[in-house]
C-alpha cells in the first residue's frame, strides 16, 4: 500500500464515540464537528478526496483542534489521532500558507539568531513589570499575561541561563550527590524554554545533579519543530529534526527535556525522519528524577495543584513520575483538580491563533483553580505555564503557575544542597 | 432544506449553533453503528430548553421532519436524519438541574452524560444505576429514548425502571409533563410508554430519575472457561441458584484479546475461550461475601478453570473498564464493525453461542461475543473490511442468519440497542401486521404527522394495509383535531405547576 503519510493511523476508528468527553473543544461547543470522531470523519474525507482541501468548513474545525491528544488514551481501538491530524494539517498546508500570525510567531520564536533578539527584548520588557500589570483577557493583555507568567517566581530568576560547560560535567555542588554513580545526560534546550524559561533549565540541571546525573550541553541543537509540525509545516519540522538528530548523534546518553511539548515531538521524530536510536534516548526530566527517588529535600509549605500537560500525559503517557518527584518535597501538599487531564487551551500557537476557543477551553480550568485556590499550579510545559499564568492573572487569582522542577529546586535550595 | 429555514433556526439558537455546510453535516452522518450513513439537511444545537421548544415549534410550523440526537453513540442507526430532516442535537442541554439526596431523585437535561450524573451523585453516596457500556459518552436523553440497559441492569433494572417523570416537547411544540417525580402517578404509565420510543414520541426536555445508594459491599469475580458452552452453563447455574448478581457478563476469546491489546487491558486470560465477569453487591459485607463464595463454587463445579476476585476498587474498575470498552476495542480487529443485539432465553445460551460460531465459520467471518449473559442479551460483533468487495453483503447475510437463529429459540431482535434503522428489516420476523399497525397507531397519538425521527422503528413500507388506518392529520394546524386513539397528549394530566422545576 502507498505511503499514506499518517492517515492510516485513523483506520482503527469504529465511531464508538468514547473519545467525545475527553475532547476539550467538544466539551466547549457540543458539536460533533469539534470532536475527535467528527474530525476523523473530515480527515478521512480529505484523504479520500471527498472533501476539498480548501473547504473552509473543514479548515475551521481542523484548525480548532488543540492537538492535545486527550482522545488517544481513552480510545479502545488505539486510533493514532495525533498522527492523523498532523497528516491532515500537512495536506491543508499544501493549499494555503499558514496564517500570517502563525508565520510571524514561528519566525520570532524559533528562528536561530532572530529569536535570540526577540527573546532578549521580551525579557527586558518582562523585567520592567509592565506586562504583569497589563495582564487581562483581551488578546494583547492575555499575551502580556503570558509573558509575565514566564518569569521566575520567588525572586530567583536570572536573566539568562548560564550554560554548563560543553562536554565537561558541571559540579559546583558543595554536597556531592548521594548516588554512587554519576550518569551523564544531555540537555535539550529548545526555543521558548531557552528564551524565556532559563530558570527552569537551571533548576533542571541543579536537581538532576543532586540526583546523580551529570548534565552536559550539546552544541548545534535547534528548536524541536513541534510548532511547525502542528501548523502543518512538515518540511520545516523535518529539517529541524534532522539537525537535532545529527547534533545528538554522538553517544547514547539520555536526552533530558523539561518541556512536555518538545519531549513528545522528540520521541516521535521517527514519524518525520530516520531518527535511529534518538527517540528512545529522550526522557522527560521527571522520568529521570523519579528513577532516582528522587532525593528528598527540605520542607516547602505550599499547596500545589498538579496539572499534567497534555503532551506529557496523553502523548508521552507519563502520569506518575511528576507525582513521585513532588512527593520528595516534605510538607508540600499536592492535589489533582477535577478534570486535571483536560487541556488548558494553550496548545502551542493555538492560544494566539484561536483565542476564542482557547479561552473557552481554559475557562473551566480557571474555575477549578478558583475553587481549590492552591498557592501553585504546577505543569511541565512552557505553553501551559504561560496559558494558566495568564488566565490566573486575568481572573485576578493569586495562584502562580510554575514548572514542577522549580518546586524541587526550591526544596533542594532550602535543604542547603546548593550552598 | 431551505436557507430561510436555516436562518430561522439561527435566529433561535445563534448562527454558531446551526450547521449547514456539507462538511459539517457529514460529521453527523453516522452513530455508533457506522454501517448506516445519512447526511442531515441541517443540524441545530439548541442551548436551552426554551431554544429547543422554539426550534420544535418552528419546525412544526413549517411541517419539517426532525430527528433528536444525543451523543450519537447509539447502535441501531436511530439518531440519523436524511437530507429532508433537521437533526436536533441535544449535547448542549447538559445541565444537572437538581440532585435531591433525601428523596434520591435527580432532574437533568437530556444531554447530560450518564457517567457525569453518577459522578455528581457519588459524593452524596448515590449513583444512577443503569450503566450502558458507553456511559462515559452517552446521554441520559438518549438512554431514555432507547430504554438503555447495561451490565448492572440485571439486578437494578433498565432505564425504564429509573425514570420517574419527564417533561416532553411533542412534535407540534406543546410541552407536556408525564409521570411524577414524587410518587406513583395515577393512570396508565405514560412515562413507560415514552421510554424506549426511540425518538418517535417527541423530545424529553427534562428527565427526573431515581438515584440509588452506592452498594456498601461489592465482590467482583472473573471466571475463566475453556469453552463457550461451559461458560454458558455457568451462567445458567448462577441464575438457577436464586442469587441475583448485580451483573453477569460474558466475553469470548476474540473479544478478550481485543481488550488486552488496548489501553483498557485488564489482565483477562488470553487463553480462555470465555470469561464471565460476575458482580455481587449489597448492604452487608458478610452476606455479599457468602454469595460470592457460593457463586465461585458453582462456577468451579461448572467448568471454570480459575476464579479471580478483584482485591480492591482499582482492580474492580480495571475489570469493568475492559468490559465496557470492549466494543470500541474491536476496531483493532478490522476497519469495520457491526454489532448485533438479540435476546434469547438464558437456557438457550450455550446452543445459540455454538450456532453463532457455526454461522461465523460458514461465512468465514470474525465474530466476537461480549454480552449481558445474565439477561440472555447477546452482542455478536462482526469485524470486516468494508473495502473488500462483496464482504458487506456476507456480513448482512450472517447478521440475518444470527438473528433468525435467536428468534427460532424464542428470542427477540433487540435487548437494548433499539430498532432504529438497522433492525427495521427484522420487525416483520417477530410482529404480525396487526401488531405493527398498533405500534404505529400509538406513535401517531404522540406525533400524528410522523415527523419526529421518521422512518425508524416500525417499518411502514412493508404493510400497505396500514395506510388506510385512521385519518392522517396534516400540517401544523392539526394540533387540535380529533385523532385516532384515546390518549390525546393535550389531555394528559399536567398536575399543578411545574413539578420538575429546579
Amino acid at each position: 500500500m502507498a505511503d499514506r503519510g499518517g492517515f492510516e493511523a485513523l483506520d482503527a476508528c469504529v465511531h464508538c464515540g468514547f473519545c467525545l468527553q475527553a475532547c476539550p473543544t467538544f466539551l466547549a461547543t457540543g458539536d460533533e464537528a469539534d470532536g475527535p470522531r467528527g474530525r476523523i470523519e473530515l480527515m478521512r474525507a480529505l484523504e479520500a478526496g471527498e472533501l476539498a482541501v480548501d473547504d473552509p468548513a473543514v479548515r475551521i474545525h481542523l484548525d480548532r483542534c488543540l492537538g492535545c491528544r486527550g482522545c488517544e488514551p481513552v480510545c479502545p481501538s488505539g486510533v493514532g489521532y495525533g498522527r492523523g491530524i498532523e497528516a491532515a494539517r500537512a495536506l491543508l498546508a499544501t493549499r494555503r500558507d499558514p496564517a500570517p500570525l502563525a508565520r510571524a510567531a514561528l519566525w520570532a520564536l524559533t528562528t536561530a539568531g532572530a529569536s535570540g533578539i526577540v527573546y532578549a527584548l521580551a525579557r527586558l520588557l518582562r523585567a520592567t513589570g509592565i506586562p504583569a500589570r497589563l495582564a487581562g483577557w483581551g488578546r494583547f493583555r492575555f499575551a502580556m499575561g503570558m509573558l509575565a507568567a514566564s518569569a521566575a517566581k520567588g525572586g530567583g530568576g536570572r536573566g539568562r541561563s548560564v550554560k554548563v560547560g560543553g562536554g565537561a560535567p558541571r559540579s559546583n555542588l558543595h554536597h556531592p550527590p548521594p548516588s554512587s554513580t554519576t550518569s551523564p545526560v544531555l540537555l535539550f534546550r529548545g526555543c521558548v524554554m531557552d528564551g524565556l524559561f532559563a530558570h527552569v533549565h537551571d533548576a533542571t540541571v541543579r536537581t538532576l545533579e543532586v540526583n546523580g546525573y551529570a548534565v552536559r550541553e550539546v552544541p548545534g541543537q535547534v528548536c524541536c519543530g513541534a510548532l511547525h509540525a502542528h501548523a502543518g509545516l512538515r518540511e520545516a519540522a523535518r529539517q529541524l529534526a534532522r539537525v537535532n538528530v545529527a547534533a545528538f548523534a554522538a553517544g547514547d546518553e539520555p536526552i533530558v527535556v523539561n518541556s512536555a511539548g518538545c519531549g513528545a515531538m522528540l520521541k516521535e521524530y521517527a514519524h518525520l525522519v530516520d531518527a535511529g536510536p534518538f527517540a528512545a534516548r529522550v526522557r522527560d526530566v521527571t522520568e529521570l528524577l523519579a528513577a532516582r527517588g528522587p532525593r528528598p529535600g527540605a520542607p516547602v509549605d505550599l499547596q500545589v495543584a498538579y496539572d499534567p500537560p497534555c503532551h506529557l500525559l496523553h502523548a508521552q503517557r507519563i502520569a506518575d513520575e511528576p507525582h513521585r518527584m513532588l512527593a520528595a518535597i516534605p510538607v508540600l501538599r499536592v492535589a489533582s483538580l477535577p478534570d486535571a487531564a483536560q487541556c488548558c487551551g494553550s496548545a502551542g500557537l493555538f492560544t494566539l491563533l484561536e483565542p476564542a476557543m482557547s479561552r473557552a477551553v481554559l475557562a473551566p480550568k480557571i474555575e477549578s483553580l478558583r475553587a481549590a485556590s492552591p498557592h501553585v499550579v504546577a505543569t511541565g510545559n512552557p505553553g501551559c505555564i504561560m496559558q494558566l499564568g495568564a488566565g490566573l492573572a486575568a481572573a485576578g487569582l493569586p495562584t502562580r503557575a510554575r514548572h514542577p522542577v522549580e518546586l524541587l529546586d526550591e526544596s533542594y535550595r532550602a535543604a542547603g544542597y546548593y550552598a | 432544506m431551505t436557507a430561510q429555514l436555516a436562518d430561522a433556526l439561527a435566529d433561535i439558537v445563534g448562527a454558531r449553533h446551526v450547521r449547514t455546510t456539507p462538511a459539517e453535516r457529514r460529521t453527523y452522518a453516522r452513530d455508533g453503528l457506522p454501517t448506516h450513513q445519512r447526511v442531515p439537511g441541517v443540524v441545530a444545537l439548541p442551548g436551552s430548553r426554551d431554544e429547543l421548544v422554539a426550534v420544535v415549534r418552528l419546525l412544526a410550523a413549517h411541517g419539517v421532519p426532525f430527528v433528536p440526537r444525543g451523543a450519537g453513540t447509539g447502535l441501531s442507526g436511530g439518531a440519523l436524519a436524511d437530507g429532508s430532516a433537521v437533526l436536533v442535537v441535544l449535547t448542549r442541554l447538559n445541565r444537572i438541574l437538581r440532585i435531591d439526596p433525601t428523596n434520591r431523585v435527580a432532574v437533568v437535561e437530556p444531554g447530560v452524560v450518564n457517567a457525569r450524573l453518577s459522578a455528581a451523585a457519588a459524593p452524596l453516596g448515590l449513583h444512577y444505576a443503569p450503566d450502558p457500556s458507553s456511559q462515559t459518552a452517552c446521554t441520559i436523553g438518549g438512554n431514555v429514548a432507547e430504554n438503555a440497559g447495561g451490565p448492572h441492569c440485571l439486578k437494578y433494572g433498565v432505564t425504564a425502571n429509573h425514570v420517574l417523570a419527564l417533561e416532553v416537547v411533542l412534535a407540534d411544540g406543546r410541552l407536556v409533563e408525564l409521570g411524577s417525580p414524587g410518587g406513583e402517578p395515577w393512570g396508565p404509565d405514560l412515562v413507560g410508554l415514552f421510554v424506549g420510543s426511540e425518538g418517535n414520541f417527541g423530545i424529553a426536555t427534562r428527565i427526573a430519575v431515581r438515584l440509588h445508594p452506592l452498594p456498601r459491599a461489592v465482590r467482583t469475580l472473573l471466571a475463566d472457561f475453556a469453552s463457550l458452552r461451559s461458560a454458558g452453563e455457568g451462567v445458567s447455574a448462577v441464575i438457577a441458584s436464586g442469587i441475583v448478581p448485580a451483573a453477569l457478563e460474558m466475553m469470548d476469546q476474540s473479544c478478550i484479546n481485543a481488550v488486552e491489546d488496548s489501553v483498557y487491558a485488564a489482565g483477562y486470560p488470553r487463553d480462555a475461550a470465555a470469561v464471565l465477569l460476575v458482580e455481587l453487591d449489597g448492604g452487608a459485607e458478610a452476606a455479599v461475601a457468602a454469595e460470592a463464595t457460593t457463586v465461585a463454587e458453582l462456577l468451579l463445579t461448572h467448568g471454570a478453570r480459575s476464579i479471580r476476585t478483584a482485591s480492591d476498587a482499582a482492580e474492580r474498575e480495571r475489570l469493568w473498564q475492559g468490559r465496557k470498552k470492549a466494543f470500541g476495542a474491536m476496531g483493532r480487529l478490522s476497519r469495520d464493525l457491526v454489532v448485533q443485539d438479540a435476546v434469547v432465553p438464558r437456557s438457550a445460551l450455550p446452543d445459540v453461542l455454538e450456532t453463532i460460531g457455526r454461522i461465523a465459520a460458514t461465512y468465514q467471518l470474525t465474530v466476537s461475543n461480549v454480552f449481558h449473559a445474565g439477561d440472555g442479551n447477546l452482542h455478536p460483533n462482526i469485524s470486516f473490511d468494508g473495502a473488500v468487495p462483496g464482504l458487506k453483503a456476507r456480513v448482512d447475510a450472517a447478521s440475518t442468519e444470527i438473528m433468525e437463529a435467536c428468534i427460532a429459540v424464542g428470542g427477540t431482535i433487540t435487548g437494548e440497542h433499539g430498532v432504529g434503522l438497522d433492525k427495521l428489516r427484522y420487525m416483520p420476523l417477530i410482529f404480525d401486521g396487526d401488531s405493527l399497525a398498533a405500534m404505529r397507531a400509538v406513535r401517531r397519538v404522540w406525533d400524528p404527522d410522523e415527523r419526529v425521527n421518521p422512518g425508524k422503528v416500525v417499518p411502514v413500507h412493508a404493510c400497505r394495509e396500514w395506510a388506510g388506518w385512521g385519518p392522517r392529520a396534516t400540517g401544523p394546524g392539526s394540533a387540535g383535531q380529533t385523532r385516532p386513539g384515546t390518549a390525546d397528549p393535550g389531555a394528559m394530566p399536567r398536575g399543578s405547576g411545574d413539578r420538575m422545576a429546579v
